[in-house]
């Protein structure tokens, strides 16, 4: 447990560290890591670190959702998350506190649906709404469809703790509507494992840093193979300094969901 | 027409000669009529001071908003191509003073030590010159408000936030499309809180507006219609006719719906278009979330004023009782030498009606003068109250149809008070009325 906390704390603190550091180092070493990545190779480092985390089948897993803001007490939320990859179908249900059990968000049909049952009602909400008002967006918790959404650029490579990471800088494609527009990531560069990752604004502003210090894989029987998920990931909001937001994902269960689960019926019958 | 000049004066020497329980009578629909009068002007005083202080702050009398939608699920409140909905206005609308068009938007203002959610309203103060009438600034320059990246904010705000001029503020806020942006603002100016409006709005200019919801020039959020004086009771016509002419001239429109902009998202949300829908709106539809206090209190001193009308119809029917039994035998001395029945009931109503005139006047002169008291006192209101009163300061109003309509009710409600005792006095014989002791 203490080789956890350990690694952990030394993954953000390199972080922050390559943060401040990250333009000069990225001037150092750009020349020379160009060199050996042409830009659909950066596509296919984009396509791979997608497809390590892709199931291609069901998913259901126990989320804990923390977050911290400054001079409010801590919340904490407890929710499932099953996902479809055949129709990028997907739900949270919220199970704890006590107050917010039986809310949840269903994605059908690109459409972001969140059903309240204390007033009985589905609302439509935005696909880059904040999840549970927290700093959390339900991409967070969705399949990584990096490169469909992105257009990679490479920024250079640079030591992440003990991580040897590739940095990219990600642009948004046309016509596709996206939280942020432009992304900052850093890659394992020997398993393209995501590190950690800084969003800005269309403004330029940096949003949100987020760390990836816990990746875990599984074997999923619908795709044949390994898939890989972060175990945690910590968001540190950039514009309100102190606010910050935890998520443990846990027991992740890859085998077949009910046909009917992802259905409006079904997520108000969990409140009933 | 001499008999009833005649009886004008007998009345008159009647209420004379009984001063005493004339003058008490005449006191208590005074005290009735001053009571309705001050309520009226209270009424009027915060009608008027929402109407004011709304109209500059949020919303025109009327509004030409709407929502563009890019998606069935996601929806702006903003009207595209708005120079020529403007201009259709213009041409349809002869009762309009004048127009202008804001931005309308929602975002996080995030400081050194706090952040609050907050509607973002784009003005061009310079072509808004009545909106510095109404807000009191006691800090900064609210003519910093034409400079980009500019702020101004209220003082409930800037106490929240632990603000001063100059300070930085980002703002931060999604765009139409749902990307995030941010946009940082230097606070230019902090007013006097306005009531609730204050509590959750801020100014930015337009252009800022428009680059943090990155909007085209041709955008706005809304085109607030102000119109002439004598028009502004009478909006529905206005608005009927308006939707009419846009519609005509091949704009969608919302069904009407008497809520403010921002609480018809989720139903806006929910529907299935895309594309630009145009919603006409009054003033009254945009604070809709607040006209409830307003309405219950206008209910209130309904009852209020049932109740005290009922007290004084009893009273009135009472004294008249009495006078008509303490004048028993001079009606039969009426009736013996010659007056009809009719006569006598026109008597004791003329005298009735005269009293309900005079003590209705003193009335309203004596709720003039207290109105004109209390606001010379320039009453402070607790902050609940100035929460829907949007001003810091207890404002009535006096009408002049307001205290022509209290004498004429007031005197109405004194005769129609004193009808059925007359018609029983009336119906007394000579002789018995002559034989009665009393």
């Amino acid at each position: 447990m203490r080789s956890r906390i350990v690694v952990v704390l030394g993954l953000l603190c390199a972080g922050m560290f390559g943060l401040q550091s990250a333009p000069v180092r990225a001037q150092s070493t750009a020349a020379a890591a160009a060199a050996s990545y042409t830009p659909a190779q950066l596509v296919e480092l984009l396509k791979k670190v997608d497809e390590r985390q892709k199931n291609q089948g069901d998913w259901r897993s126990e989320t804990y959702i923390e977050q911290k803001e400054k001079g409010k007490v801590a919340v904490v939320y407890e929710a499932l998350v099953y996902r479809r990859s055949a129709d990028q179908r997907f739900i949270i249900l919220f199970t704890k506190p006590k107050a917010s059990a039986g809310q949840g968000y269903l994605r059908v049909d690109k459409n972001l649906w969140f059903y309240d049952p204390a007033v009985g009602k589905w609302e439509r909400r935005t696909e880059r709404e904040r999840i549970g008002g927290t700093n959390s967006r339900r991409s967070d918790f969705d399949e990584s469809r990096l490169a469909e959404e992105y257009t990679p650029e490479l920024l250079g490579e640079e030591k992440l703790g003990a991580y040897n990471a590739v940095v990219l800088n990600l642009k948004g494609k046309p016509g596709i509507d996206l939280a942020f527009p432009v992304i900052k990531l850093w890659l394992d560069k020997d398993t393209s494992n995501v590190l950690k990752r800084q969003e800005f604004a269309l403004s330029g502003r940096l949003l949100r840093t987020s760390y990836y210090p816990k990746w875990k894989k599984i074997f999923s029987e619908s795709k044949g193979s390994d898939i890989w998920y972060p175990q945690e990931i910590r968001f540190y909001d950039e514009v309100e300094k102190e606010n910050s937001t935890l998520i443990l994902i846990r027991s992740v269960d890859l085998r077949a969901l009910e046909p009917n689960l992802f259905t409006k019926a079904w997520l108000e019958s969990k409140s009933r | 027409m001499s008999a009833l000049l005649a009886d004008v004066r007998i009345a008159f020497m009647n209420l004379v000669e009984h001063g005493r329980r004339s003058s008490f009578l005449g006191a208590a629909i005074a005290a009735v009529t001053a009571l309705f009068v001050l309520l009226s002007a209270l009424s009027s005083g915060i009608r008027h001071t929402l109407v004011d202080t709304a109209t500059t702050l949020t919303t025109g009398h009327l509004n030409v908003g709407g929502f563009f939608k890019v998606t069935s699920g996601t929806a702006g409140p903003l009207v595209t191509d708005y120079q020529k909905v403007e201009d259709l206005v213009r041409r349809e609308v002869p009762e309009l003073a004048f127009s202008v068009h804001r931005g309308r938007g929602w975002g996080k203002l995030v400081a050194d030590e706090g952040s609050a959610q907050a509607g973002i309203s784009g003005i061009d103060i310079q072509v808004e010159p009545e909106f510095r009438k109404v807000l009191d600034v006691f800090a900064g320059n609210i003519d910093e408000l034409a400079q980009p990246n500019t702020l101004l904010i209220f003082e409930q705000q800037a106490k929240k936030l632990n603000l001063k001029v100059g300070d930085a503020v980002t703002i931060s806020a999604a765009t139409g499309r749902g990307v995030a942006n941010t946009l940082d603002t230097r606070v230019v100016a902090i007013a006097r809180d306005v009531g609730l409006l204050s509590s959750f709005n801020v100014f930015i200019s337009s252009d800022s507006l428009r680059q943090l919801y990155q909007l085209r020039p041709e955008v706005t959020g809304v085109i607030q219609l102000h119109l002439k004086p004598r028009y502004v009771d009478n909006l529905e016509p206005i608005a009927a006719r308006l939707r009419q002419k846009l519609e005509a001239a091949g704009y969608r429109l919302m069904e009407p719906d008497p809520r403010a902009f921002w609480m018809k998202f989720q139903t806006v949300t929910r529907e299935d278009w895309t594309g630009q829908k145009l919603d006409v709106t009054s003033w009254e539809d945009e604070l809709s979330f607040m006209m409830w206090t307003f309405r219950a209190l206008q209910a209130l001193s309904f009852i209020l004023m049932v109740i005290l009308i009922g007290i004084m119809v009893a009273g009135i029917m009472n004294t008249l009782w009495i006078a008509i039994r303490e004048r028993t035998r001079e009606i039969g001395t009426l009736r013996a030498i010659g007056m009809q029945r009719g006569g006598v009931a026109r008597l004791f109503l003329l005298e009735a009606v005269m009293l309900g005139v005079l003590g209705s006047i003193a009335g309203v002169l004596l709720g003039g003068l207290a109105t004109w008291l209390l606001n010379a006192a320039k009453i402070h209101v607790p902050l609940t109250v100035q929460l829907f009163l949007m001003r810091d300061t207890l404002v009535l109003t006096l009408e002049p149809r307001t205290l022509a309509s209290s004498v004429l009710m007031i005197s109405f409600v004194t005769g129609a008070a004193a009808l059925y005792p007359s018609l029983r006095a009336a119906s007394r014989k000579p002789v018995d009325a002559m034989a009665h002791f009393g």
